[in-house]
């Protein structure tokens, strides 16, 4: 048992719960919108204070979970309430707990009808996106997988823009569609398994070769619909464009995470041979996803469009270094979504700032609005070189440290591969070069030019509350891009065991435990 | 099983069926005590027959013996699954009957209709408990006549008129096919009783195939009617519409749960011996029921039908308990009738209260806005049918995980991907309603006679699903040990 463990505090459950208490608390007893606000925001800096325990008592020595608890839950089928933490999850738990902040801070003018609802589906989905984090046990998983979609859906179609109608009926179809496939793969798995949800019996248990192919896909479906891969991307835009502004930020900062944290703690480590397998689809995916929609993210003439299409660019870098199998690209990529999160989040929040003012979210509705709201040209043109990779943002070190893994990808990877690792490295690369260009491209006619609009010219500057959820968002990039070592320092042990099992075949346990078991049938009856 | 024997001790045949001489006794003299009841107290003879089926409830529980009983030569069997599916059949009818107070206030002879329903439940009592065919279809038919004039209860009302017929014909022609099913068994065995068959026909004469075979699909197919197998649903939407609406919560719930239990123990009993064969006709009608419910709902725009064809979708779910033919799926069509009881019950509660100003308050248009109006029965419409789509943290998810479960372990990997296909297609039209009364703006202004009765059981029952969400071990506990002494 780990040290921290010693405490014997469920501090995993306090912060999966908080929220929701928090929620019922304001539900029942708080009226009035601004009494409101303050409470969401209290229940949600509490759950932000609840949570940081998890990163300053983080063991970074091991591999293993920690800050575990485990419950029977629904004993009839082995389903058990078990949390735990390592260094791929944690990071996650600490950045829904501060983004949910951010959003609650961001939300506090801009949504002015029914506010109570509004703070109390937010932070309900807080509570299903740290569990889903927190969860190892599948059914867990799932439980708060599927649980988030009833929040998202009504933040989007209650508080969301003209089209949210259609926008929120096709994010929860595709997400369900898809994750109904993982349930699937889930009970195919406890079949198989000897009667167990737990996510680490999974992983150690010697899956053949037909089950992880088909377990493989059906957890493929699910997770690429959420991260969201090229073809299965559509819904993203749309979801985007008619979420508030808060809802964009928690969209795209958390909720795109979890499918590539899907992959990470399902795919790769539990079907190690299926995944190398399938190494070429993914990486063709995610080349597309990198290359093609850039392109497309090039031609958006609405703003939250043109992010939303540059996330799943950037989502692609991630699953690429997912499926490289090396601990610089896997590293590499689970950094990338941490600062995506922070960058991604930022640049929704900006076109929200622009947003609250003019009611429109098209580029030619702007221009030069640097002349009359310099601050907020300073912080976009911060946010927009982030978005790009420039060095000294937390966004480089990820792009960078995926590049090179892929550069120098591992031999199981390289396998399957008809080309070279080193072309596929390559060819990411042009996103820098594609990044560069749609993002600047729109700074340049959103931000500078002459102001040749009324509209634009009544612009206001930012408020220091606006200016307040930016400060922290900064400063995290900054310091995640020039001194990230300690971020990645958590990571490591959990990354160099997730490279082991991915790089470890499961076919001869498999093909040994078929031999044997004839005789454990034989023992069972 | 301890087979009381007779005559001696008589008094303990009588104590097995207490719960229904006393639901027949009070139900009786229910009829006669109306006629001296003032026109404007009527209410009091629904409070009498609400009280009767929680009694009947609780005197269920009581006759229960550790072991099950069997009783007037085996005609009747009081073990724990009958005893399960009673408490169900009387819990549901009891809400159906609390549903139906302010409803049906202004009906002429409302007395005589809760001992209606108090027979139609005493129907379903002894069918569940028989093990016999004659005694079954003794409570079928005694189910199935009243819930046919409950349907068409409105008498002014066409379409209630025209609900009735069309499910009083179909009805008909399904007991039909029920008996003759039931006596090509005859001939083969010569027995009616469900072990007797069993046991004959696993060693039939190979001549009597073709006769056993027609007796099974006759009898699958009259079951499968009560119950709204496709293709034997048609007059689900209809009489869902046509009834008024407590009767619609009624017979979606109660003749639900007595069809699914005699099913269960006609397939256990009986037809152990053609599981094979049963199983394939169940998969191929399962895979049509799903794919009918869940896509006609989609194009429904008046709630009641689109909650018949939501309810042919989920007992299409349900067949996969029936498939899968082991303890599990057994276990897993309670834990799903009973949870779907909580959900369809608060659903049913709330279209009631839609009835406003004239307007039957039953069309999508209807709850337009909802939210705005009503944020407290918004929230609980909201709940359930993001339950009756199997969304998580809500008592719908683990219904169809239970059944979705054992049909796993059954082997049937595939027929579970196509059912939750079907269910992500189906959440389609859930999540569609909840737009209607989160998104969209008031159409039809909202002016509500609240009562008391109907909020408590809309709180109930949405506390109930979300409990049940959250914790639902203990029922899925206690629908497995009911099915214990079954197999």
């Amino acid at each position: 048992m780990d040290l921290n463990n010693v405490l014997d505090f469920p501090i995993l459950s306090l912060g999966i719960f908080l929220p929701t208490l928090g929620a019922l608390f304001i539900w029942l007893f708080v009226s009035g919108d601004k009494a409101v606000r303050w409470a969401a925001l209290i229940v949600s800096v509490a759950t932000f204070v609840a949570t940081l325990p998890l990163a300053l008592m983080f063991d970074k020595t091991t591999s293993h979970m920690q800050f575990e608890e485990l419950h029977p839950w629904i004993a009839t089928f082995n389903v058990n309430y078990q949390l735990g933490v390592d260094g791929i999850s944690m990071p996650f738990v600490i950045l829904t707990s501060l983004l949910t902040i951010i959003c609650i801070v961001s939300a506090w003018e801009c949504i002015q009808t029914r506010v109570k609802e509004y703070m109390i589906a937010f932070l309900v989905l807080e509570t299903t996106l740290i569990g889903v984090f927190c969860a190892l046990d599948a059914i867990l998983f799932y439980f708060f997988w599927e649980a988030m979609l009833i929040p998202m859906y009504l933040i989007i179609g209650v508080w969301g823009g003209k089209n949210r109608v259609y926008a929120t009926l096709k994010f929860f179809l595709y997400t369900l569609a898809g994750s109904v496939l993982m349930l699937v793969a889930v009970l195919a798995m406890y079949y198989k398994a000897g009667h167990t949800f737990s996510i680490l019996a999974f992983m150690d248990y010697p899956f053949d070769f037909t089950w992880q192919f088909w377990i493989w896909i059906a957890f493929f479906i699910a997770f690429a619909v959420k991260v969201p891969m090229w073809p299965v991307h559509t819904w993203l835009p749309d979801a985007h464009t008619e979420a508030p502004t808060a809802g964009s930020v928690i969209l795209a900062g958390i909720l795109l995470k979890m499918g590539a944290y899907g992959f990470l703690r399902f795919s790769v480590p539990m079907l190690p041979d299926a995944s190398q397998y399938f190494v070429p689809l993914m990486v063709v995916l995610s080349l597309i996803a990198i290359v093609y929609i850039s392109f497309v993210a090039m031609m958006q003439t609405d703003m939250k469009r043109l992010i939303a299409y540059s996330s799943i660019a950037h989502m692609g870098f991630v699953t690429l270094g997912t499926f490289m199998f090396t601990q610089v690209a896997m590293e590499g990529a689970l950094f990338g979504m941490i600062s995506h999160g922070f960058v991604a989040g930022a640049l929704f929040l900006c076109v929200g700032v622009m947003y609250d003012r003019l009611h429109t979210r098209d580029i030619i509705a702007y221009g030069g609005v640097a002349n009359v709201m310099p601050v907020f040209a300073v912080v976009v043109m911060f946010f927009a070189m982030a978005n790009v990779g420039l060095p000294g943002a937390s966004s480089f070190v990820a792009e960078i440290m995926v590049l090179v893994g892929t550069f120098d990808g591992a031999a199981v990877a390289q396998a399957n591969m008809p080309i070279s690792l080193k072309w596929v490295a390559i060819i990411a690369a042009i996103s820098l070069v594609l990044s560069a260009c749609y993002t600047l491209w729109m700074y340049k006619r959103v931000i500078f030019g002459a102001v040749n609009k009324d509209s634009v010219a009544a612009m206001k500057d930012m408020t220091m509350r606006e200016f307040g959820y930016f400060v922290p968002l900064i400063a995290l990039v900054v310091w995640l891009g020039i001194y990230p070592l300690p971020v990645l320092d958590l990571m490591h042990e959990s990354i160099i065991h997730l490279v082991a099992q991915a790089t470890t075949s499961k076919l001869d346990a498999a093909a040994a435990l078929a031999q044997a078991a004839p005789m454990l049938d034989a023992v069972h009856h | 099983m301890a087979n009381v024997t007779f005559p001696f001790p008589f008094p303990d045949h009588l104590f097995a069926l207490m719960p229904e001489i006393f639901v027949a006794v009070i139900a009786m003299a229910l009829l006669l005590f109306d006629l001296f009841i003032d026109k404007d107290k009527k209410a009091i003879t629904a409070y009498i027959a609400i009280a009767t089926s929680v009694m009947a409830a609780v005197l269920s529980v009581q006759a229960m013996m550790p072991t099950s009983v069997s009783a007037f030569y085996g005609f009747f069997v009081l073990d724990h699954f009958a005893v399960l599916a009673k408490v169900l059949i009387c819990v549901g009818t009891a809400f159906g009957m609390i549903l139906s107070i302010d409803y049906m206030k202004k009906e002429a002879n409302i007395g005589e209709y809760y001992v209606l329903m108090l027979f139609s439940m005493l129907g379903m009592m002894l069918m569940v408990s028989a093990t016999n065919f004659i005694i079954m279809y003794l409570g079928l038919e005694l189910m199935a006549l009243c819930v046919y004039v409950l349907v068409g209860y409105q008498r002014d009302v066409l379409r209630s008129n025209e609900a009735a017929l069309k499910y009083f014909i179909l009805g008909a022609l399904s007991s039909c096919m029920l008996l003759y099913g039931i006596t090509f068994f005859y001939g083969v065995t010569g027995s009616f009783d469900f072990a007797t068959i069993g046991t004959a026909l696993a060693d039939v004469d190979a001549n009597a195939h073709t006769a056993v075979m027609l007796g099974m699909v006759f009898i699958i197919a009259g079951l499968g009617f009560k119950v709204s197998m496709a293709p034997f649903h048609m007059w689900t939407p209809d009489a869902y519409e046509g009834a008024p609406t407590p009767v619609t919560a009624f017979m979606s719930i109660a003749p639900k749960v007595a069809g699914f239990a005699i099913f269960i123990r006609i397939l256990v009993d009986a037809m152990p011996s053609l599981q094979h064969e049963y199983t394939t006709i169940l998969t191929g009608m399962a895979v049509l029921t799903m794919a009918i419910g869940n896509l006609a709902a989609i194009a429904q725009r008046n709630i009641k039908r689109l909650l018949a064809y939501s309810t042919i979708g989920h007992v299409g779910f349900i067949m996969l308990g029936l498939i899968a033919a082991n303890a599990d799926g057994y276990a897993g069509v309670m834990v799903y009738m009973a949870i779907y009881l909580f959900m369809n019950m608060g659903v049913f509660a709330i279209i009631i209260l839609m009835r406003r100003d004239g307007i039957q308050g039953e069309l999508l248009d209807d709850f337009a806005g909802l939210s705005r109006v009503r944020p407290g029965y918004a929230l609980a419409m909201g709940l359930l049918m993001f339950s009756l789509a199997g969304i998580p943290f809500l008592g719908g998810f683990w219904a169809k995980y239970v059944v979705f479960m054992a049909a796993v372990e059954a082997g049937h990997l595939y027929l579970v991907l196509y059912a939750l296909l079907f269910s992500a297609v189906g959440a389609f039209y859930y999540i569609r309603v909840v737009k209607y009364i989160y998104f969209d703006e008031e159409k039809v202004a909202f002016n509500f006679t609240d009562s008391r009765l109907m909020q408590a059981t809309i709180v109930l029952m949405t506390i109930a699903t979300v409990a049940l969400g959250i914790y639902p071990d203990p029922l899925i506990d206690l629908c497995k040990q009911a099915v214990v002494g079954l197999i």
